[in-house]
Formats: C-alpha cells, structure tokens, sequence
C-alpha cells in the first residue's frame, strides 16, 4: 500500500485502461476478442511502442519531443536508401540518423536552453522538409534490398521477429531508466533539477542525454516503419508524436517530470493500439477513429492533472512547477 | 473574484524603439528585391501580401495565446473544420450564415481550449494537438475524405476576391485584425490581464485575477482571429477542404517567434507579429520564385524559428553583460 500511496498508482492506469478496452470492443465487435486479432495487435504495436519509450524520456525531464514523427520518417527514409545502396542490415543505419537528430534537439534544449517544444518545432520542420527533399518531395522510396514482410509478419513464438527486437530494445530502455546512472539521473533531473547540480551531476548534459535516447528510439521506429511497409516513407508519421505523447503519458509519465516506467509505457502504447484496432473492428470510420485519439490525448492531461492534484492532497491544482518551461 | 483595478502591469507593450524583426525583414526585402528573379513587381508584391494577409490575421490570434503563455497547435485543423462546416450547411442557409457557422466552429474549438488550459490547467501543448487531433478527423469524417465544392457565389468569393477601393478584402481584414488586436493588447482592461496571466499564473491567481476566466477569454478570442482567417482561407478555395492549411499552427507560430515574441509568454507587440509574419511570407515567396523544392520552406522556417529564438535570447545576455561591464 505503501507503494501506492507514494504515486505509483499511476502506473496502474494504463493496464487499467486496456482492460476496460478490451471489455467494451469485446461487446461491440464480435471478431475483437479472437487469438488472430490479439496477435495482430500484438504484430502493430512496435512502432508507436519505440517513440512512446522514447518520448517518456523526453517528456521525464520536463520537456516534450514533438519532432518524433518526423524524425522517424526521415531515418526511416535514409535508412532504406542506404540499404537499397550497401545491403540489408544497412537500414539500421536509421539508429545514427535518428539519434543526430536528437543530439540537436538535447543540445538546443539542454546546453543553449531553448523551450523544449521551439527547439523540437524548429528540428520538426526542419527534417519534415528534409524528408521531402531527400526524396524528391515526398516520393516513397520502395525497398529492394531483400524482402523484410516475414521478418515484420510471420509470428515466432507468437510475435514477429521484428516485434521481439522491439520488445528487446524496450527491455534495453528499462534497464536504461531504472538501472544505469544516466537513467537514474534523468529521473532526478525531472524531479529536482537543484539537486542534480549538487550531488555533481551535469543538468545540461543528462538533459541532452534524455532527448538523445528519444531520437534513437525514433530512429528504431524509423526503421521498424520501413521494414514493415517495404518502403521508405517520407510523409509518414505525422500524427505519431501525437500518438506517443499520449501513450507515454496515459503510461503513467508525469508531465511534471520525474516519473516514469517503461513498462507502463509500453502498456500505454498498446491501449492506444487496442481503441485503434477496436474501433476499426467496430466499423467506425477512420476519421472518427482519429478523433477518438484527439479525446485520448486530452484525457491523458486530464488523468496527469487529475493524479497529481488526488495524490499530492493539494487544495489548490496550480502549482508552480510548470511543464511547459 | 477580479479586482476594479489593476495597478501593475509587468510590461506594457510599448517599443521605445523598432523591434529587431523590422531591420531583419527589411534586409530581407532588399535582399529579395536584388537577387530573386520577378520578387519586385506589383503583382508579385500584392501577392505576398494577399497571402500573408491571412497568415498575420491567425499569428494575431496565436500571439493572444503566446502572450498567455501558451501555444496553439489547432488552428490549421479548426481552419479545416470551418471550411467543411461552411460548404456544407451553405446550400441550406446562405452564403453569409454559412460562413458564421464555419467561423462559429473554430471560436468553439477555441472556447474548449481555453476551458481545458485555463480551468483544468492542462498544458497547452497536450491540449491544443488533442483537438488538432480532433478537428481533423471531425473535418475529414464529415466530408468522408474528400473535397467538397461550394456552388459558385459572388458573396461567397467577395472575402478572398473582393476589393474595396482598389485594396484586397483580405488585406484590409489583416489591417484591421492587427488594430483589433493592438486596442485589445495596449488599451483594453482584457489585454493587460492576458499579459499578467501570462508573465505570471500564479502571482496573477495570488493577486485576486481569475484567471482560468482571462485564459479561456484569450483561447476563444484567438479562435475569433482565426475564424477570419478561415473565413478567407474557405472563400478563397471555394470548396470545404478536410486538410485545408496543416501548416497554418507552425506558419504562425514562427511568425510570432521570428518578430520576437517570446513563447514563454507575458510580453509582445503587434508590430513584432507584423514584421514576423512579413517575414514568412517573403521567405515562402521566395523559394517559390527560385524554384526551389517547396519542401524547403519547412527547413527554411525550422531554421529561422531556432535561429530567431537563440539570437533573441543571446542579445538579451550580451546587452545585459555589456550593461554590468559599464
């Protein structure tokens, strides 16, 4: 109880949530509740799983990344290019791509101090227009390298090979978080910045580190897109930094900084996959699936506030921590 | 409960001298002038001018937002909204009413931002890209999709395509919104409360303001600049549009941060908005004039905001230290 009261029940509620999913489309769609179903599900997460991960890093010290859908496709993009160029296993290569792109935005944040969400706007046009320049506006560029449909498709041990690297890097970002000092150290530096500065740490450079893990993931994600699509896809993407910053914060992710579990993350990111795949099942339209995004997103606020304002006894919800810097 | 009076105001928004966007936007202008080819005709100029027209009427909205401290990402998708709403409900009801509904739509949308950011003290970011996410989808599941075409009507186009006295309707709307918007900001009680609210929330609430009540005045008086735009933007079109202006939130933004409105709120000008939205509009005409891939007006633009921001901070610094050093 103990653990609880002291905020992890915040973790609980994206668990919560898939549960309570799960039961509605189990009554409204008929096809919702099957093995096949759960396992495409289970196929689909990944991407949005890798920028939720790496979003809760950014969004962990106080900031946001709003380029991590841009960012994916652009890695993405140039990942396939060079794989079309030197092989296969070059589409890794939009790792590097990914994490330079979020070493620029961990240097305009932490080392030149520009508001998180100006320095990840700028960065965000920037490689949205780089990506449609790379291309020649906005082209799909079709992977020939080597077939990657089995490798993002057919299940071993019940999930696509590719579904277990991203479980693997997942795992790797745990790890990273709870057990490594950099992670130990961005969670501090969310939670009292003062205090990182006084048992010797360097604010500037754990808060750089924090958005550098954000682009890598987006980068994987990057990669994981075009191996699942067979292409390259510029213009893809929009909508997904949306997307993650929901899944990360309905995963327990306090927008106030200093708070977060991968796990729970991960569960959030599926919840937002269940609504999906859930509403697409029921027949609803694809629009209206996205406006039912647009409320998850804004419902994600609302439990963030709502958390904080019932577990700090607060009679007053205005606090001076802001996280909007 | 609200005081009669406000005693203070952190920074009135006065310029004792141009702002720095002004010198950088006539640089700009000359530079356009000598190097790109057809930049300086008349009827190139009318037309940076007609389209950055409705660009500086949002940014005008956006700087209300910006000045509270916030920042609004649902502009282009409200835009959107409206033009669907107005081209659909315009066979039934008119032209003129049509237009009012459209423009209705996006001043609701601002009025539950501002609800949401003021009263249940969400940030503002979440909250704006949650009913961006929303008013899109709203747009696109209404006209499932597709385009849909207005019937042709003269008092339909007279927004995008009328003139009075030879000036362009839509220029004489953007004069007029950067009026509105400079008696609302430097003479008007509400402005001055935004400034407040916005410079500091809660020494504003210590201080006895409302403001969650200042906030949703501000969000929904926004979404009034923006459904002008709209209004302009669906006229000019003539259609109802689900993915009408998706650049129009990060246009405006830039806009705003490029003349030198800081984004953490409390302070600017109209006039900073002007040169900065001036600005914009000439970096976007020009690489259409260079034949540049217009994929490079978002580098160009991503640049210019981190660029605009960093040299504003800076400045701020060096004049600070060369002051300490005197």
């Amino acid at each position: 109880m103990t653990r609880l009261s002291d905020g992890s029940v915040r973790f609980l509620v994206a668990p919560a949530s898939i549960l309570a999913a799960l039961a509605l489309f189990g009554i409204a769609a008929p096809d919702f509740l099957t093995p096949d179903n759960g396992f495409s599900i289970a196929s689909q997460i990944w991407v949005l799983a890798l920028l939720a991960v790496g979003q809760m890093f950014a969004i962990a010290v106080r900031g946001f990344d709003i380029s991590v859908g841009a960012v994916a496709a652009l890695s993405g993009t140039l990942g396939v290019m060079a794989a079309n160029a030197l092989g296969l296993p070059a589409l890794l290569l939009a790792l590097p791509v990914g994490l330079a792109c979020g070493t620029v935005n961990g240097w305009l944040v932490g080392h030149a101090r520009f508001q998180p969400i100006v320095a990840t706007l700028g960065t965000l046009l920037a490689v949205k227009g780089l990506a449609l320049l790379v291309t020649g506006d906005g082209q799909a560029v079709p992977l020939t390298a080597g077939d990657t449909a089995g490798l993002a498709f057919d299940a071993v041990l019940g999930l696509p090979p590719l579904g277990w690297i991203a479980l693997g890097c997942i795992a790797a970002a745990h790890v990273v978080l709870r057990h490594l000092v950099v992670g130990r150290r961005i969670l501090m530096l969310g939670s009292n910045p003062e205090a990182v500065g006084l048992v010797g740490g360097r604010p500037a450079r754990i808060e750089m580190s924090a958005y550098q893990l954000c682009g890598a993931f987006a980068g994987l994600a990057g990669a994981l897109m075009a191996a699942r699509a067979g292409a390259g896809l510029p213009t893809e993407g929009a909508g997904m930094e949306l997307q993650s910053i929901a899944a990360a914060v309905i995963g327990g992710t306090a927008l106030a900084g200093g708070r977060a579990q991968v796990w729970a993350v991960l569960a959030g990111a599926s919840f937002v996959q269940v609504v999906l795949t859930g509403l697409n099942l029921s027949g609803v339209s694809p629009f209206f699936a996205q406006i039912a995004v647009g409320a998850v997103i804004i419902a994600s606020g609302l439990m963030d506030t709502g958390l904080r304002f019932l577990l700090s006894g607060l009679s007053n919800p205005f606090q001076p921590k802001g996280t909007f810097r | 409960m609200m005081s009669k009076r406000v005693p203070f105001a952190p920074s009135l928004p006065r310029l004792s001298r141009p702002p720095a966007a002004a010198l950088v936007c006539l640089g700009l202008f000359l530079l356009c002038c000598l190097l790109v080819p057809r930049f300086a005709t008349y009827g190139n100029l009318e037309n940076v001018l007609r389209v950055g027209a409705i660009l500086c009427i949002v940014a005008c909205g956006q700087a209300i937002v910006i000045i509270l401290g916030g920042i609004e990402f649902s502009f282009g998708a409200s835009a959107a909204l409206a033009s669907v709403v107005t081209v659909m409900v315009l066979p039934a009801v008119g032209p003129v009413a049509g237009l009012v509904a459209g423009a209705a739509s996006v001043i609701g949308i601002g009025l539950v931002n501002g609800w949401l950011v003021g009263r249940m003290v969400l940030p503002p970011v979440i909250v704006t890209l949650g009913t961006l996410m929303m008013a899109s989808g709203a747009a696109s599941w209404l006209v499932g999709g597709l385009p849909l075409d207005a019937p042709p009507s003269a008092v339909f186009s007279w927004p995008a395509r009328g003139r009075v006295l030879g000036v362009p309707v839509p220029i004489l709307a953007a004069v007029l919104a950067c009026t509105v918007l400079h008696v609302l900001l430097a003479h008007g009680r509400i402005g001055r409360l935004w400034y407040h609210v916005g410079a500091n929330p809660l020494a504003a609430r210590l201080a006895g303001l409302d403001a969650a009540r200042i906030t949703l005045l501000g969000y929904a008086t926004a979404g009034a600049f923006c459904a002008v735009g709209a209004i302009i933007l669906t006229s000019r079109v003539a259609s109802g549009q689900p993915a009408l202006a998706p650049n129009l939130p990060f246009e405006t933004i830039a806009a705003c941060a490029i003349g030198g409105l800081p984004l953490a709120g409390g302070r600017g000008h109209v006039l900073q908005v002007v040169f900065g939205v001036l600005i914009v509009a000439m970096l976007n005409n020009a690489v259409v004039l260079i034949n540049l891939p217009v994929a490079w007006q978002l580098v160009l633009l991503g640049l210019a905001v981190l660029a605009a921001v960093g040299l504003q901070r800076d400045w701020a610094v060096l004049k600070r230290l060369a002051g300490r050093s005197r």
